[in-house]
């Protein structure tokens, strides 16, 4: 766009604010761009895509490849960020710029809001083939509102030279993993990592205290001794010194593990390839361990789904859209989950197939998200997580009292359950 | 444009009623284009902000549920709102002063110095270059990362002490000191170009007749002499740094992921509704009762220190 | 600068200036640490960075990550480098001369009722930008401006701040200067476009300064309206290397003193001005 038309068109297009009518829509699209095809080109309908900026090399070419290979309607790509991607897709949500499509995990304020649109009829079909967990996290009143895409189970990786070195076997509760960890701890490497925040581990750590985040009828379930004792229990391990603590990357990235930092890392699924890479056979894997005897060895089954935008302005395309993707092109699907980063496919017949979760270190995985994996449940909504984190970081990082602030985030959580069912 | 230079030159006007509206037409003529995008782009996003607190307004900003002065009364009993003002002012009461005195010294330095001064005044001055961003990540990356290879533990590893995670934990509140050098580091040198531009206002004949007077050059000059003359410029600085501080987002939302402690208002409000809680009823009333505080703040302090008022009451 | 320097005269004075260097030497070299760290990351590899002991200085300069970031299919750097200067001097022109007017009438035109205007203007610098920012991008996405250097623009452009500060420093511009222009025949717009402006051109540089620093700077805006990664800003495609979930220290820190640069480069060629125009300001109280 030339710089001399802009004092020219700021004002005569700001009177046309003014005056609150919209600008032509051929004024839009001067800053370049390429991404969007649609306007004149003969295919029709355009749709556009929001997805997270996965880490593993070649996602983003493999996603933009697939939308291309769509020929019903023009699909465009936005690729966004990590810590961006929340702020981002909501504030497009708000306007008439939203995605048609975007990835998100099951919440059911999004569906409570009518943002997202039923997907029923398009799963119904081949319902039998996923995962039942994963239907059932996306199903609100018997509708069916998103499609998983990928699980990616979260579980403990460790060096097993390390292990060797101090002598020390695969924790089986949550003191072992405490006693571990310091037996692992040397000037330059540390025991154990969580994450900078040690919020991904909120939700390990309740179902291995036995606990749930709401029972069926949706009422507060996480309030257990049980609970209580762990987070006590991961308060010693915080300031023991045990623990590596301000790592440059997050739990996530394998890179803590990688570069020698720790010695056992919090991280998912997706990382494997790149940990083997790195260390070779030099690594093995565990489920969170048992808080209290009453409680489970744990696996946090996360993910990321498809959802379609239904106040969008093509709702019918889009839905077509990831028919299409989703539900009946599998070699995508299996190029998706398999290909670039190790994540587990929700297609029951695909993952039975695949070859590279079949045997090693991925089937290892598989196993533990098969026995001791928990998913998502649709009615813990953002403003619930965001109170069990507060939980963690008072009690854990800050030294609070476990009981008290869970009372404090049971009000916050309550609030919400009015809300959403009344 | 030029067309109206030419109407304006052309046409002198005699009476006072005419000279009157002239200027009027003048005075529209060079505001109108400011008050116009003002209005559009600030006046009425902040009466939208103002209407939406209002109301029940959960992913939506045209929301149709009033809910009276509701948001208000949530927001004034929240713990953690009213928290983040506690924050704001611990943080103001470090930073201001450590600014003001960090850059009136850097000031005084570089205004004394015969030989390199452009060099140090630029080696100050360049860090207002980067941005929040960048140096959030430096920070974060290099400086102050809680492993082996983090600046600060290196450091401290010389003098046998052990690495300290400086972000992760609030007791002891070592983010404090995190947050406080980066802002120092990104902000100092500006004051300081402010500071070194009213030193050279300062006439060297008052400098002058304190020596004849028999004052000593250093404190005493500094003092009675140059403190005084800067009076002006410390107000505007503090006033400045005040409203900067205030509007904190960057280095605390990049430097302190997801902590329960130390946000100010403005990371609390994105925490509570513009970021994944989507709660736009309440996050406008926040806002606006954060306005509010800090108009009145700015008053009282126009009030105490004279600004603002001076040119109106000459 | 103890009470007793000047009795002891030269030696005294010989003794003060070396401390005073000494002293200004530190701080100095504190506020190059982090320049430092920065080109030392960026050009070493990442074992280097990561390595069990600190290396003051890359084993072997790694000339090659320079061009690293431009080679990035994922993330165009060149293309956010080039936004990135289109929006800084737009932005900065623009608001010069929206504000400067603004700025002169308020300071210097007579009107009746210019000090309600004033006070109008100086409301909306209390106002933090949270507040405004959703319903600003809404309004800004209905009139079509996502992902066009208007939006990333044209919204920034009306600043309470910019237009106080002319407004203070046309309050001390030498009145004389322009009546002499008045008798010379010239209306307010004349007087103002050749005596006040020619006039004030240190102080021009100064805002120029100022303005394009918080232009190149700013992130949140450009991150809700660049939604194509063609539309990114520098410091939008900064934040992406950040935020990626595998990270490549040596390709941030080498974005970050390539993103950095451009401004240094300004920066080292104005900032005379700069402590010039300011000295006229009337931010005097």
């Amino acid at each position: 766009m030339p710089d001399s038309g802009n004092s020219s068109w700021d004002r005569r297009s700001a009177l046309r604010a003014a005056l609150g009518l919209a600008a032509a829509g051929g004024l839009a699209a001067c800053g370049g761009n390429n991404g969007r095809g649609g306007g004149g080109s003969g295919s029709g309908t355009s749709l556009v895509q929001y997805f997270h900026a996965y880490g593993e090399a070649g996602t983003e070419q493999a996603i933009k490849r697939y939308a291309k290979a769509y020929e019903d309607a023009n699909v465009s790509t936005q690729w966004i960020t990590g810590s961006n991607f929340e702020s981002k897709l909501f504030a497009s949500l708000l306007t008439d710029k939203a995605p048609d499509v975007f990835e998100f995990h099951p919440q059911i304020q999004l569906v409570k809001s009518g943002q997202v649109a039923d997907l029923t009829e398009l799963i119904d079909p081949v319902k039998d083939d996923f995962n039942p967990a994963d239907i059932q996290s996306h199903t609100v009143d018997g509708k069916i509102y998103g499609v998983r895409m990928i699980d990616d189970p979260q579980f403990f990786f460790y060096r097993k030279s390390l292990f060797d070195k101090a002598g020390v076997g695969i924790p089986r509760t949550l003191d072992e993993l405490v006693a571990a960890a310091a037996e692992l701890t040397t000037d330059k490497v540390k025991g154990i990592y969580l994450g900078n925040t040690l919020h991904s581990i909120v939700n390990p750590l309740i179902w291995a205290s036995g606990a749930e985040t709401l029972d069926e009828n949706n009422e507060i379930a996480y309030h257990t001794d049980g609970v209580v004792g762990g987070f006590r229990t991961l308060r010693t391990l915080f300031t023991s010194g045990d623990l590596l603590l301000d790592a440059p990357t997050d739990f996530w990235d394998p890179s803590a593990l990688n570069q020698g930092l720790t010695a056992i890392q919090w991280c998912g699924m997706w990382a494997m390839p790149q940990m083997q890479q790195a260390l070779g056979d030099d690594l093995g894997i565990f489920p969170f361990p048992k808080v209290t005897d009453a409680g489970r060895q744990t696996v946090y089954n996360g993910g990321w789904s498809m959802f379609v935008n239904a106040k969008g302005k093509n709702v019918e395309a889009a839905k077509e859209y990831v028919k299409w993707l989703w539900i009946d092109r599998k070699e995508y699907q299996e190029d998706w989950a398999l290909s670039y980063g190790f994540h587990i496919p929700p297609r029951t017949s695909l993952a039975e197939s695949a070859d590279k979760l079949k045997s090693g270190l991925p089937a290892e995985g598989v196993r533990l998200f098969n026995e001791f994996g928990h998913f998502d449940n649709i009615g813990w909504t953002q403003a619930m997580i965001t109170a069990l984190e507060d939980v963690l970081a008072n009690c854990v990082r800050k030294g609070g009292d476990p009981e008290a602030e869970l009372g404090k985030a049971d009000g916050k959580v309550n609030r919400e359950l009015d809300k959403l069912f009344g | 444009m030029p067309t109206t230079t030419t109407r304006q030159v052309s046409a002198p006007a005699r009476s006072r009623r005419g000279l009157r509206a002239r200027s009027t037409l003048a005075f529209w003529l060079f505001t109108g284009p400011f008050l116009i995008g003002l209005l559009i782009f600030v006046y009425v996003p902040i009466l939208w902000s103002a209407w939406l607190s209002f109301f029940e307004a959960r992913f939506t900003v045209t929301p149709s549920d009033f809910v009276g002065f509701e948001n208000y009364r949530t927001m004034l009993t929240d713990e953690d709102f009213m928290g983040s003002l506690v924050t704001f002012t611990v943080f103001a009461v470090i930073i201001v002063p450590t600014t003001w005195a960090l850059s009136l010294a850097l000031a005084l330095a570089v205004n004394r110095l015969r030989f390199m001064r452009a060099f140090f005044r630029s080696v100050f001055f360049l860090p207002t270059a980067v941005s929040y961003v960048a140096a959030s990540l430096i920070w974060k990356m290099s400086i102050f990362n809680g492993v082996r290879f983090g600046l600060a533990n290196t450091v401290l590893g010389w003098f046998g002490a052990d690495g300290t995670a400086w972000l992760a934990s609030p007791d002891p509140p070592w983010y404090w000191l995190v947050i406080v050098t980066v802002r120092l580091w990104l902000q100092a040198g500006f004051y300081m170009i402010l500071f070194l531009a009213a030193l050279q206002n300062i006439p060297p004949e008052l400098y002058e007749a304190a020596a004849i007077d028999g004052a000593r050059p250093g404190w005493q000059t500094f003092r009675y002499i140059t403190l005084p003359q800067l009076r002006a410029t410390s107000t505007a600085v503090i006033l400045l740094l005040l409203v900067a501080a205030y509007q904190a987002f960057d280095e605390f939302f990049n430097l302190l992921s997801k902590t329960t402690w130390g946000r100010p208002p403005l990371v609390e409000l994105y925490y509570k509704a513009l970021g994944e809680n989507q709660d736009y009823g309440a996050g406008s009333a926040g806002a606006l009762i954060l306005t509010l505080l800090i108009c009145l703040v700015t008053l009282l302090q126009g009030r105490i220190m004279g600004f603002g008022r001076a040119e109106g009451s000459k | 600068m103890t009470t007793g320097t000047s009795r002891r005269g030269r030696r005294g004075n010989v003794l003060g200036s070396a401390g005073l260097y000494a002293a200004t030497s530190v701080a100095a070299f504190l506020f190059l640490v982090p320049f430092y760290l920065i080109v030392r990351n960026a050009l070493s590899t990442d074992a280097e960075i990561t390595g069990e002991d600190w290396q003051f200085f890359p084993g072997d300069i790694q000339w090659g990550n320079v061009t690293e970031p431009f080679d990035d299919p994922t993330v165009d750097f060149a293309r956010s480098l080039w936004n990135s200067a289109v929006v800084g001097v737009a932005h900065t022109v623009g608001t010069l001369l929206v504000c400067s007017l603004a700025g002169y009438g308020l300071a210097r035109i007579p009107y009746r009722h210019a000090n309600k205007v004033f006070y109008a203007v100086l409301v909306t610098l209390m106002v933090p930008t949270a507040v405004t920012f959703v319903p600003s991008f809404v309004l800004v996405s209905s009139l079509g401006w996502v992902d066009s250097y208007r939006g990333l623009i044209i919204p920034g452009l009306f600043s309470g701040f910019t237009c106080f500060l002319f407004r203070q420093y046309f309050l001390g511009f030498p009145r004389e200067l322009e009546e002499a222009a008045r008798v010379d025949g010239l209306g307010y717009w004349g007087a103002y476009w050749r005596v006040v402006v020619p006039n004030s051109l240190n102080f021009f540089a100064a805002i120029a300064t100022i303005t394009f620093i918080s232009g190149w700077n700013s992130f949140l805006w450009p991150l809700v309206i660049g939604q194509d990664p063609s539309a990114w800003t520098v410091q939008v495609a900064l934040s992406s290397y950040m935020t990626n979930q595998t990270v490549n220290f040596h390709l941030i820190f080498m974005a970050t003193a390539i993103s950095i640069l451009p401004l240094v480069c300004v920066f080292l060629f104005l900032q005379r001005w700069l402590v010039q125009g300011i000295a006229q300001t009337g931010i005097k109280g």
